[in-house]
């Protein structure tokens, strides 16, 4: 080390020998603790002399004249200039990087300061993530990062989450991004294999997200080609924090909080449902014999169904299955150490029960992160995250044997229970009591995310780092139908276990060094990345139990058993260089090749290559009068990224499988088999061409940062399922076939916009993204999920709504109005079908508002989407018009009845309600802004916490969802009830809504 | 691979101490950078070698199904086991047939059943499509046997032909159904059958998309299957009843020429079934629904707890933990009771709370009833229908008393033709209902638009087929928007 700052002095004598030189020294520190900061970048302006600080913060440099200005550069801390003057000792202070242009942001096997960025990159620091009561990391990414868009599909806790970032630019592979934690692109699809309705599980809630130092969201092509084959999508870096060269620090943190719904089902009361009844009952009859007191041809006399509705029983189906929720977290870390050895210890517990009842998350985490260094240059280290999560689920979302379709469907004049003391029964839906008391459904997960790294360092700036990781779930579902269910009670009860594990290692070795030559800067990268991945499970059942207080299958007479296995593999080398001119000129380029097992071995390798150029004007000497700006940085770039991810293991291979009947081939005991696939052998990588336009302007020393990207992301060779004619006995064959594109705009914004000597600050960030989706080529068109509710065309949008477009309702009669599509002068439901909109926004983003003053904080975040529409499915059902026997929801009651009414809801009659209308009356408005989340802290006074001996101390009290504006009439715009089919979105279908939470808490540190 | 580098390292300080600095550390780093990054990629590049070889586990490939005798049987139980299917004759092509004739209704959320029942059935309809591509999987399934079949290693001809033989069988039940179901019967409605497919699809050529056949073509490939089935099939092995032997094809034969208007040959293969000693009426009409697999039975779909089938699910209520989707007609709940003595009217249950009657045909916990696809009783009724169109009317009364009798009731005495014809009609009605019969017996006696006129319905008006076009069902919309050279049916255009 020395010696090696001593050849640079040297060399530097050497070359500039000058008359007015002089050696100045000093220490450089951290502001906020005084700590050392060592390899800092000193740099005299304007010339070549350099230096960096040792180990311990201490410099020595050269500079060739009292008028000299020493620049100190440190990624992650606020740039200094200092004149020397007479000066020979200078000791500075660093303060931490608050303003963006400063920020170190992490990039795909590495980091960067944000100046010298050239990406599309978004980072979400901790601060603004902590202490926001959502199981899953992905959920808080919502509304923080401009062009990423996510939707929770239900509220149900560590339930699935939808995250697009710009876009969706694949039908059949997956278009979601690719998660990475800590550098280890970690198994993020669902492991919940149970079939409970539409609705999925969120993996990315078994991280704490109070171990997380900061989120990047790589966006651009240039970003995210570094991950090649499964970048195609964006990426989502999750760093988790490390400890660092500091005596230990213990930080505990506690919230509390309750849940309630924000909207309760809206049905009708029992006397209102048999009035409803009745009306649609008369009216048939009306249309058909011309009045009721008219027999009809068998001479039969019309009869009201229900005699007395007045009297009806009046049942509150909901009462039995909502509850106040709760919420609580505990943090507590351990980080610090020395020279040698950083580490952070860490442990969480938390916990949610859901508003619905048999709706809970917990989760227990624990983490080290340890590096040391046990030989001089190198470095040796360790992430290792251990979490285990339990589940308690309800059917929901689509499952007619769920609690909240219960709730929805039973009348309102049914009772609880029948006289005999058993549960009221109604048609095909399980009664919410029994749903909410018969059955316990269980998903255990336990999951181990480890690395183990060494990193060399042969000279300043050249290192190679190996690491060894492991991305191990195992899982365990179970469910068990007791004798009162409807699933349970003819069998004596029913189980379900499913055990399995999901096994993920990757093996990489980077290469990296960092060197400059004069004003030029190079950091260039080659590496080698292998990984696999084994899926396994083992599904039991068991029906017959002796009785219900027996609910393990080794009890039951009947069992059965099944299981499975599959497993891919990718191996990847890939390579990358950045440049800068004196931080002016930027470029960056980068090359991965990545072969892919799920292909044919012809097919098995694809290359992806990205480049892209930066140029800070600010550093220009034409803009160096501009004092009011103080950056502006126009970058381009354009790269091609993969997606294999989504398509099945096997997916070129023509197979054939086996099994019980249910799935492939048996017959009553008889094994059997069938063909399950066609081959395809030509089946190659889906690729995205993206090309990205980025400005980056700062204002008044930083006070006012915008961001703004202009994107075009044009997807190739989809690895699309295209439908075959069903006569072959397959439904699709999976081929590179079509095109997507994805374009849009994103701005962020973010200001100091106020600070005052009084002490009251105010920083706002806004941020705002608009995609239009496209379908530029496809070999057919094509319906997606039951009725036909989705159309995919060439022209059209993903997740498009294709139904029968209402217009109106006809003042005289009541009927319905629909557009006639064909202009054939009749409505048809057949053929008079168009596309009414789609579930994609307009435009989507946040808005931030933190204010300070004195020890008080305030913050209060918005978040918002517009132009999406919703479409309300729950209203399909019960707004029938007295076609089912289901209750009715609370729309119905706004029916026609006279001449005249205005309103969108039919007469109430059979043809107005006809089986084969999809009316677009359902399709709502989905656009919303949500007051997501307020708090409001106190941090305790430094002079108070010394007597305690405390380092910092802050309460507060926090509220989400608070406030919901939109015109959607359903329980939340936000869900999607059929989330395991990845082709829809934007449709409610009894799942349950995000709940509004109100919580107080504490974070205390020593 | 890191105490390698290291050495490289040493050494890299040492030279770099005898040079001139400033140039040959580049050089050397450069040059030790590419070695090291060599070493990598080496590393890297075996690594990739092994994790790019995977293998299915849970599948096997196309080229390894059917190469022996075992997966010659397995690939035949296949056959079965799309038949068998939820969406076939588990449940869905008796309940198309329930709900679209005057038996049931739907009463639930399943819209798609409401649609037939309302005959307003749009080519979106899922159960529909269900079916349409159900079948297909059986003839792809049929057309990969009789291929394959024949090269298999360690089978005997008499056992080639057997599986051959239950293949022909399976093909033919498949096109009759769909061309009965999409086509028409001959003289009363239609002109165009199905899209024939009898090669094993393999890949997506022109041959994937094929154009429908002529009703007749349609019907003669039924034909030609179940003749080829008779000639290749055994008399007799395993329990002869959930497995096609020689009868089976011979009792479809029966049934296939009632379609194409041939009594002659109704009476021949009937009375061929009749005379086979393994098949004898049921002494009582619970006695085939109460056991499994008995002397009744030509061909019945075997289901078991681990292989269930859907029908009695949709047709009970949740309380007796059914799906409660489906209810009987009122009118239907009538006629099966009007008498008394008549057992079949004894197979009905009662929902007090949505107030309906449901059929208990199928009734056995936990859905493992098993499937009746031909019953001797058929043949019966098969022969005496024939036989009223060829005069023999006192045969035909006869063939129908075995049946009407048998329920416990008085021995019929009718004497005109007409009135013969339309007895023997409300027998099958009452005999075969539940079992997939009805609607095709309406729609083949051309009698669908008349008998089909203000069926009572629970939650809405009484419903009437009116629109001959629709005694046939729409071509499903995924196969209009995938094969070009398919014509939907004139009434859904």
């Amino acid at each position: 080390m020395r010696r090696f700052h001593v050849l640079l002095l040297c060399l530097a004598l050497f070359l500039h020998v000058q008359s007015q030189e002089k050696i100045v020294s000093g220490n450089i520190t951290v502001q906020d603790d005084g700590t050392p900061l060592p390899f800092v970048t000193i740099m005299v302006k304007g010339t070549k002399y350099g230096s960096t600080s040792d180990e311990k913060g201490s410099f020595k440099i050269k500079v060739p004249s009292r008028e000299a200005t020493l620049i100190i550069r440190h990624v992650g801390y606020k740039e200094h200039e200092v004149v020397v003057g007479d000066q020979t000792i200078i000791n500075i202070s660093l303060a931490s990087a608050s303003t963006t242009m400063n920020e170190i942001v992490v990039t795909g096997y590495g980091q960067q300061t944000r100046k010298t960025l050239t990406s599309a990159i978004t980072s979400v620091s901790s601060k603004e993530i902590e202490n926001i009561p959502s199981p899953s990391t992905d959920q808080l990414l919502q509304g923080r990062a401009s062009g990423v868009q996510v939707n929770s599909n239900t509220g149900a806790p560590g339930g699935g989450v939808f995250v697009r970032i710009r876009g969706t630019s694949s039908i059949n592979a997956s278009s979601d991004p690719l998660y990475v934690v800590d550098g280890i692109p970690i198994q993020s699809n669902s492991l919940a294999t149970l079939g409970l309705g539409g609705s999925v599980t969120s993996p990315i809630a078994d991280i704490n997200p109070a171990d997380i130092q900061s989120i990047e969201i790589l966006k651009d092509a240039s970003a995210t080609a570094i991950y090649g084959a499964r970048a195609a999508n964006g990426v989502v870096l999750i760093t988790t924090k490390r400890g660092s060269d500091r005596k230990a620090k213990v930080t505990a943190g506690a919230y509390y909080g309750r849940q309630e719904p924000i909207n309760l089902p809206d049905v009708v009361n029992g006397p209102t449902f048999e009035r409803l009844i009745n009306e649609s009952a008369t009216n048939n009859w009306v249309d058909l014999y011309g009045s009721v007191g008219t027999r009809n041809p068998q001479g039969v006399a019309f009869r009201l169904p229900y005699a007395n509705p007045d009297t009806a029983l009046n049942t509150n189906w909901g009462d039995p299955i909502f509850r106040t929720g709760a919420l609580r977290n505990i943090d507590l870390s351990i980080s610090g150490g020395s020279e040698k050895v950083h580490y952070l210890v860490s442990a969480n517990n938390f916990l949610q029960e859901a508003m619905i009842k048999n709706s809970d998350f917990s989760r227990n985490t624990f983490r080290i992160n340890l590096d040391f260094v046990p030989i001089d240059k190198l470095k040796v280290g360790t992430n290792l995250l251990y979490s285990r999560n339990n589940r308690t689920r309800g059917r929901s979302d689509d499952n007619i044997s769920g609690a909240l379709e219960g709730a929805f469907f039973f009348p309102a004049n049914l009772p609880y229970y029948q006289p005999n003391g058993s549960y009221t029964k109604f048609g095909t839906f399980e009664s919410p009591l029994a749903a909410i008391d018969h059955s316990d459904i269980s998903m255990l997960t336990n999951r181990l995310l480890g690395t183990v790294y060494a990193e060399y360092e042969f000279r300043r700036g050249l290192r190679l780092k190996s690491s060894f990781s492991l991305d191990y779930s195992n899982f365990e579902e179970s469910l068990y139908d007791d004798s009162f269910t409807n699933a349970g009670s003819t069998v004596n009860g029913s189980a379900q276990s499913i055990v399995g594990s999901n096994i993920n290692w990757i093996q990489e070795n980077v290469l990296s060094y960092q060197f400059k030559a004069g004003s030029h800067s190079f950091n260039a990268l080659v590496g080698t990345s292998s990984q696999e991945s084994k899926t396994s499970s083992t599904t039991a059942t068991g029906t017959q139990f002796p009785s219900d207080d027996f609910r393990k299958i080794s009890a039951a007479a009947v069992q059965t058993a099944s299981s499975t296995a599959t497993g891919y593999g990718i191996a990847s080398l890939f390579s990358r260089i950045t440049y800068d001119y004196q931080n002016k000129y930027l470029a960056t380029i980068n090359v991965r090749r990545d072969g892919s097992s799920r292909f044919g071995e012809s097919n098995q390798w694809g290359t992806f290559p990205s480049a892209a150029v930066g140029w800070v004007l600010s550093e220009e000497d034409f803009l160096s009068k501009a004092d009011f700006l103080s950056n502006l940085k126009i970058r381009v770039s354009y790269g091609i990224t993969g997606n294999q991810s989504g398509i099945s293991d096997f997916q070129s291979l023509g197979l054939w499988g086996g099994g019980t009947s249910t799935v492939n081939g048996s017959y009553g005991t008889i094994p059997g088999i069938s063909p399950t696939q066609l081959a395809n052998p030509a089946l190659k990588w889906e690729t995205t061409k993206q090309t990205d336009f980025g400005l980056d302007v700062s204002f008044f020393e930083n006070r006012l940062n915008i961001t703004a990207d202009y994107y075009e992301k044009n997807t190739e060779d989809l690895l699309l399922a295209v439908p075959v004619p069903r006569s072959t006995g397959f439904e699709n064959l999976v081929q590179n076939y079509g095109k997507m594109q994805n374009k849009g705009f994103e701005l962020a914004i973010s200001g100091d916009l106020f600070r005052s000597k009084s002490g009251l600050n105010w920083t706002a960030n806004l941020n705002i993204a608009s995609n239009k989706n496209k379908i530029v080529k496809l070999a057919a068109p094509f319906f997606v999920y039951n009725r036909d509710i989705y159309k995919y065309q060439e022209g059209g949008e993903m997740f498009s709504f294709y139904l029968h477009e209402q217009t109106g309702i006809n003042p005289k009669t009541g009927a319905p109005v629909f557009t006639d599509v064909n202009g054939d002068g009749k409505f048809d439901p057949n053929v008079d079908r168009k596309i009414v909109g789609t579930a994609n926004p307009k435009f989507f983003g946040g808005f931030t508002n933190t204010l300070n003053y004195k020890n008080l904080d305030l913050m209060f975040f918005f978040q918002y989407s517009y132009g999406n529409e919703q479409l309300n499915w729950n209203l399909f059902f019960l707004e029938h018009g007295g076609t089912r026997a289901s209750n009715f929801s609370g729309s119905q009651l706004s029916r026609w009845q006279k001449e005249g009414d205005a309103t969108m809801v039919p007469r109430l009659n059979a043809a107005n309600y006809a089986a084969d209308l999809r009316p677009s009356r359902f399709l709502e408005d989905g656009s919303y802004m949500r007051l997501k989340n307020i708090s409001l802290g106190y941090t305790l006074p430094a002079s108070l916490l010394r007597k305690i001996s405390m380092s910092s101390a802050r309460v507060y009290i926090s509220g989400q969802n608070v406030l919901t504006f939109t015109d959607y009439t359903g329980l939340d715009p936000e869900l999607t009830g059929t989330a395991s089919n990845a082709l829809t979105q934007g449709i409610e279908f009894f799942s349950m809504p995000q709940a509004r939470t109100f919580m107080a808490g504490v974070t205390v540190s020593f | 691979m890191i105490t390698h580098s290291y050495n490289m390292i040493t050494h890299s300080y040492k030279m770099t101490k005898r040079n001139t600095p400033q140039t040959s550390t580049k050089i050397r780093l450069m040059l030790y950078f590419s070695y090291a990054g060599i070493v990598c990629c080496f590393l890297g590049i075996n690594a990739c070698k092994k994790v790019l070889d995977q293998q299915p586990e849970t599948f096997i490939s196309t080229e390894t199904a059917i190469t022996n005798k075992k997966g010659a049987e397995a690939a035949v139980a296949g056959l079965y086991n799309e038949i068998q299917n939820g969406s076939y004759y588990g449940r869905n092509f008796q309940i198309i047939s329930d709900v679209s004739s005057d038996i049931a209704q739907s009463v639930g959320t399943w819209d798609f059943y409401r649609e037939m029942d309302t005959y307003v059935v749009t080519g979106g309809n899922t159960e529909n499509g269900n079916f349409w591509y159900r079948a297909y999987r059986a003839i792809n399934q049929a057309n990969n046997v009789i291929a394959y079949v024949p090269q298999v290693s360690n089978a005997t001809e008499a056992d080639k032909n057997k599986y051959m033989g239950q293949a022909y069988f399976v093909r033919a039940l498949a096109y009759f159904d769909l061309t009965r179901l999409y086509g028409g019967v001959p003289g009363v409605v239609g002109t165009l059958g199905v899209p024939i497919v009898i090669k094993p699809s393999e890949k997506i050529d022109e041959s994937a998309f094929p154009p429908r056949s002529s009703l007749q073509d349609s019907y003669n490939q039924v034909e030609s299957d179940l003749l080829k089935a008779v000639e290749l099939l055994p008399e007799s092995y395993g329990d002869n009843r959930s497995q096609a032997v020689k009868a089976t094809a011979r009792a479809l034969l029966s049934r296939y020429y009632l379609y194409v208007n041939k009594p002659d040959q109704v009476i021949s293969y009937a009375t061929q079934v009749i005379n086979d000693p393994k098949y004898v009426l049921s002494a009582t009409f619970s006695a085939i629904f109460d056991g499994k697999l008995n002397a009744e039975s030509i061909f019945e779909l075997n289901f078991t707890a681990s292989d269930q089938s859907g029908i009695r699910n949709w047709y009970f209520t949740s309380a007796l933990s059914g799906r409660g989707d489906l209810a009987a007609h009122e009118s239907y709940y009538k006629e099966a009771t009007a008498d008394p003595k008549d057992s079949r009217g004894k197979y009905f249950g009662y929902d007090a709370t949505s107030k309906f009657y449901y059929p208990t045909k199928y009734q056995k916990a936990g859905n493992v009833d098993n499937i009746h696809v031909i019953r001797i009783a058929e043949m019966y009724l098969n022969r005496a229908e024939a036989r009223v169109k060829t005069n023999d009317l006192t045969g035909a009364l006869a063939d129908l008393n075995r049946i009407h009798t048998r329920t416990g009731s008085d021995a019929l005495s009718i004497t005109g033709a007409t009135e013969l014809s339309a007895a023997i009609l409300q027998e099958r009605k009452l005999e075969f209902a539940e079992e997939g019969h009805r609607f095709f017996d309406l729609v083949r006696t051309g009698q669908a638009l008349t008998k089909l006129v203000m069926v009572e319905r629970r939650n809405g008006p009484p419903t009437s087929l009116t629109n001959a076009g629709r005694q046939v069902f729409p071509i499903p919309s995924f196969e209009m928007n995938s094969n070009e050279n398919m014509v939907q049916n004139e009434a859904y255009k």
